[in-house]
């Protein structure tokens, strides 16, 4: 209830101003006009379009190798087992805009390093690859979509009863067909989950457009929502526009509440004792070991070599970039390093992060556990408001918080850029809860009815510790993100106040791309290492 | 022992003469009286707070040169793009927030003062400025040049000026910034309206650019990256100081076409309506123009506004002797860039 209202306030003081505000805020009595000009904008539906083609195309490529990937971690006897669990990991560690950079950086077509190496090699002399392409935007962003669904499908397939399977292997299916009849059939609540997520991540995202659709001529529907900010100042606009992403938000959410209405269906922990199976994929297995390599070079390596010599050399262009190592700079350190700010807003944020990311996550689930585990009545609307978040773009929500906060104490102060970050990353703690608690067979929560339990044992010794593999991705996944955030703090921090990202990013915002990718390197270097003394010094166990 | 103190105190009185030569050495300067009568009732006030789309790096170092010439008064600030600014400004000053003293920013201070939340405040420096806004100090400028690649075009396929680059010649090599956006772009068409005067001229122009059949950019610095990274030949259009930082110092391969003469924006700090803290506000405007001021927007990059002053990125070093500036005025297309673009682009543009 109470994170449903802290999510509510903001959302309905934008909505409440969407009819009541014009440009730069002015109160114009209860007025249609925002949403009138929406209607009439003969733009929209083109852009809606491509919208639609880019985010969905990003969600469902993204999501089916993160399902993939997580697959294979989990239930099958690939070789190199720590290796293999780390690897999919490491790419979450890079913000998406690194990505978008380099990214452009291999893929343009006249001055791409892929592109020239083809020209040089073969003598091709047209562009084999477009960065500024619809094909090369799903891609980018598609690669971004990985990590919720690896995130997401990964506590599923490892705590999978393995007696569905050997049913089917009795009943004479071969592996394969028990895995596309079976296994991914079962982990459909899960991969709707994140597939949601990322298609809603996708219709808001701003970067990828930005850097890769505008330069090719794509204009997506997002741009109108960041257009009536940025030239209209009229965030009531913002607001109408954003209507149509709640209605496609609620279109979305309505075909995963369909698809999981009969959540029974989907529960793979029962009450049953058994120990999870891996599978013996024969050759397959150095396949698997390949794939996994494969993403971990696209998703991470590659644009990361990228990142570090464009960071290393003067500027970028394909000959400079090839003269590398004897042309290295190290300017761009040197400036990332004496910024003000770097060292004590990195500290600031980690702090704010890690506070976040344990009150997200649990918050997630105690609304996850109400809305499928209790008879609360209405409690199913929690599942709209806890995802509405996504529908608004960061910018519009964080003044909307403003306005609920600013003649409280609360105002310019830690606590509202907390609850800022906690809305922004709500709708993941609980789509992840969710997906998680509909595989949870509701016997085990019966059980201890039966026994006498009230709620709150049931909640704490039953399905909180069966959803400790799923807190432990939520955990990591909102950790980094609020860690890099920079559209819903940049308005929430107080004059004076240093904070991380803000400070570290603006070399994105500013088109310092060399500054930019040294500073990625620096935050990128230090999560890598504190996730691999982690796992090995600490033995954290990040995927169970 | 005294001879050291003695030479001490020496040092320090001419440190602190000379400071003060330096920060306002012209003899008819009107900026000593003004400062000092501001000084002590700043001090009084004790702090500013300013509200910034400038860098964090370099509102930090404007801010301790500040501290330095003025001390007793706390300096403190909040970064943010000028959508930001202008939202979370204009949302206090609806509240009654007395949360800010000045907006040091371009294009946000005059959409500030049309909600009302700006107070006027006329510099009493004017006389040396470049350009001159009876209620706001102009304290920078942001100077856009044409800009062009030296590995992708020869400087005999240069074009001569703005509207060259509107040759069917030049499609395909053109990175264009989007002219419906409050961006560069927009902002160089409201110059060029009003420099030229003539509808034709102008229409033929924005027709022109749109009949080069490019996709338009929505970041600037993503654009000017594209041209430097050999992507594209020729930036509409770039900032000087972009240009000036990458030849000079990365020595990129980047050129200013000089003769098409460069577009100033003012860049203002406009004082804000319910400051806590205004006197200091006032100061620090001011201080901003004086030589001191200008040399420490300079030495981190950012163009003078002061006429006649020296730097690499100011418009006499970069640009042959006599070239004019083109001004952006038009209060129109300031204060409410979105009506002014749906006027006067948009039917050219999408029509």
């Amino acid at each position: 209830m109470l994170a449903g209202s802290l999510i509510v306030t903001p959302v309905i003081i934008v909505i409440v101003r969407s009819f009541t505000t014009a440009r730069l805020g002015a109160a114009v009595g209860f007025s249609l006009d925002n949403y009138m000009r929406v209607l009439h904008d003969p733009k929209i539906l083109p852009m809606l379009q491509n919208s639609i083609v880019y985010a969905g195309g990003s969600a469902l490529f993204g999501t089916l190798v993160g399902a993939m990937l997580a697959w294979i971690v989990a239930r099958t006897n690939t070789p190199g087992k720590t290796l293999v669990e780390l690897m999919p990991l490491y790419p979450i560690l890079m913000p998406p805009v690194m990505k978008n950079i380099a990214w452009v950086l291999l893929l343009s077509p006249k001055s791409g390093i892929l592109n020239n190496m083809l020209q040089q090699a073969f003598g091709i002399d047209h562009p084999v690859f477009n960065a500024f392409s619809m094909p090369a935007m799903i891609w980018v962003f598609g690669l971004t979509c990985v990590t919720l669904g690896y995130l997401f499908l990964l506590p599923v397939f490892l705590s999978f009863d393995p007696s569905l399977e050997e049913s089917a292997y009795i009943a004479g299916s071969r592996p394969m067909r028990t895995l596309l009849r079976i296994t991914f059939p079962l982990a459909i609540p899960a991969f709707l989950s994140a597939l949601v997520l990322n298609f809603l991540r996708g219709l808001r995202s701003f970067e990828t457009p930005v850097l890769q659709g505008s330069p090719g001529g794509i204009d997506v529907f997002v741009s109108k929502v960041y257009d009536s900010m940025s030239i209209d100042y009229n965030p009531g606009l913002a607001t109408a526009y954003s209507a149509v992403l709640i209605v496609l938000s609620v279109a979305a959410l309505i075909l995963y509440v369909r698809t999981t209405r009969f959540s029974e269906r989907y529960a793979t922990i029962t009450g049953k004792g058994y120990r999870v199976k891996v599978v013996d994929i024969g050759w397959w297995k150095y396949a698997a070991f390949v794939a996994v390599f494969v993403y971990f070079l696209i998703g991470i390596a590659i644009p990361f070599v990228v990142l570090i010599i464009t960071s290393l050399i003067p500027y970028y262009d394909y000959e400079t970039f090839m003269k590398f190592p004897t042309n290295v700079d190290l300017a761009s350190y040197h400036r990332v390093m004496h910024h003000p700010s770097f060292v004590s807003g990195l500290y600031n944020s980690l702090a704010l992060s890690i506070v976040i990311a344990v009150v997200t996550v649990f918050a997630g689930i105690v609304m996850a556990f109400t809305i499928y585990r209790t008879k609360v009545y209405g409690s199913k609307v929690f599942e709209f408001i806890g995802t509405i978040p996504l529908a608004f773009p960061p910018l519009v929500l964080s003044l909307g918080l403003i306005i609920a906060v600013i003649d409280s104490p609360f105002y310019n102060t830690l606590w509202a850029l907390g609850a800022g970050l906690f809305i922004a990353y709500f709708p993941y703690a609980l789509r992840n809860a969710s997906g998680a608690i509909v595989n949870i067979h509701r016997e085990l929560d019966e059980a201890a009815w039966v026994h006498g339990a009230r709620w709150r044992h049931v909640f704490f010794r039953v399905t909180l510790p069966l959803l400790k593999p799923s807190i432990a991705g939520a955990l990591f996944y909102i950790f980094i993100e609020a860690l890099r955030n920079i559209d819903v703090a940049v308005l929430l921090v107080a004059p004076g106040m240093e904070y991380g990202p803000v400070t570290l990013f603006e070399y994105f915002r500013v088109g310092q791309w060399a500054e930019a990718a040294a500073g990625g390197v620096i935050y990128l270097v230090i999560l890598i290492v504190t996730v691999t003394i982690a796992k090995f010094v600490f033995n954290v166990k990040f995927s169970l | 022992m005294k001879i050291k103190v003695l030479s001490a105190a020496v040092v320090a009185a001419v440190v602190a003469w000379s400071g003060a030569v330096f920060a306002a050495s012209a003899p008819n300067d009107p900026y000593p009286k003004a400062a000092a009568a501001l000084y002590e009732k700043a001090k009084q006030e004790g702090a500013v707070i300013a509200y910034t789309v400038w860098d964090v790096e370099h509102i930090v170092a404007i801010l301790d040169a500040f501290s330095k010439r003025y001390p007793g008064i706390k300096t403190s600030y909040w970064q943010g793009r000028n959508p930001e600014i202008v939202q979370r400004t204009v949302t206090e000053f609806q509240a009654g927030k007395e949360s800010v003293d000045i907006i040091l920013s371009d294009n946000a201070p005059p959409v500030i003062r049309a909600a009302g939340a700006i107070q006027p405040y006329e510099t009493v420096q004017k006389d040396f400025l470049v350009l001159h806004d009876p209620t706001m100090p102009i304290v920078s400028l942001q100077i856009q040049a044409l800009v062009y690649n030296t590995k992708k075009l020869k400087p005999g396929d240069l074009p001569k000026n703005w509207e060259d680059v509107a040759n069917p010649k030049y499609k395909g090599n053109v990175a264009l910034d989007d002219p419906m956006r409050a961006g560069p772009l927009s902002s160089q068409l409201a110059g060029l309206k009003e420099l030229w005067k003539n509808d034709a001229k102008f229409a033929a122009y924005v027709k022109g650019l749109k009949a080069l059949n490019v996709p338009v950019n929505k970041s600037t610095s993503a654009m000017f990256r594209l041209v430097v990274s050999g992507e594209y030949a020729i930036c509409q259009p770039a900032l000087l100081h972009d240009a000036m930082e990458e030849r000079d110092e990365k020595h990129s391969p980047v050129e200013i076409v000089k003769t098409a003469p460069p577009v100033v924006f003012p860049r203002y700090g406009g004082i804000y309506a319910k400051a806590p803290h205004p006197n200091a506000a006032k100061l620090l405007a001011e201080w901003l123009i004086t030589p001191e001021g200008q040399a420490t927007l300079d030495k981190v990059g950012r163009e003078a506004s002061r006429k006649g002053f020296q730097s690499k990125t100011s418009i006499e070093h970069a640009y042959p002797k006599g070239t004019k500036p083109i001004p952006v005025n038009d209060k129109g297309f300031m204060e409410d860039p979105k009506k002014w673009l749906d006027t006067n682009v948009k039917p050219l543009w999408e029509g």
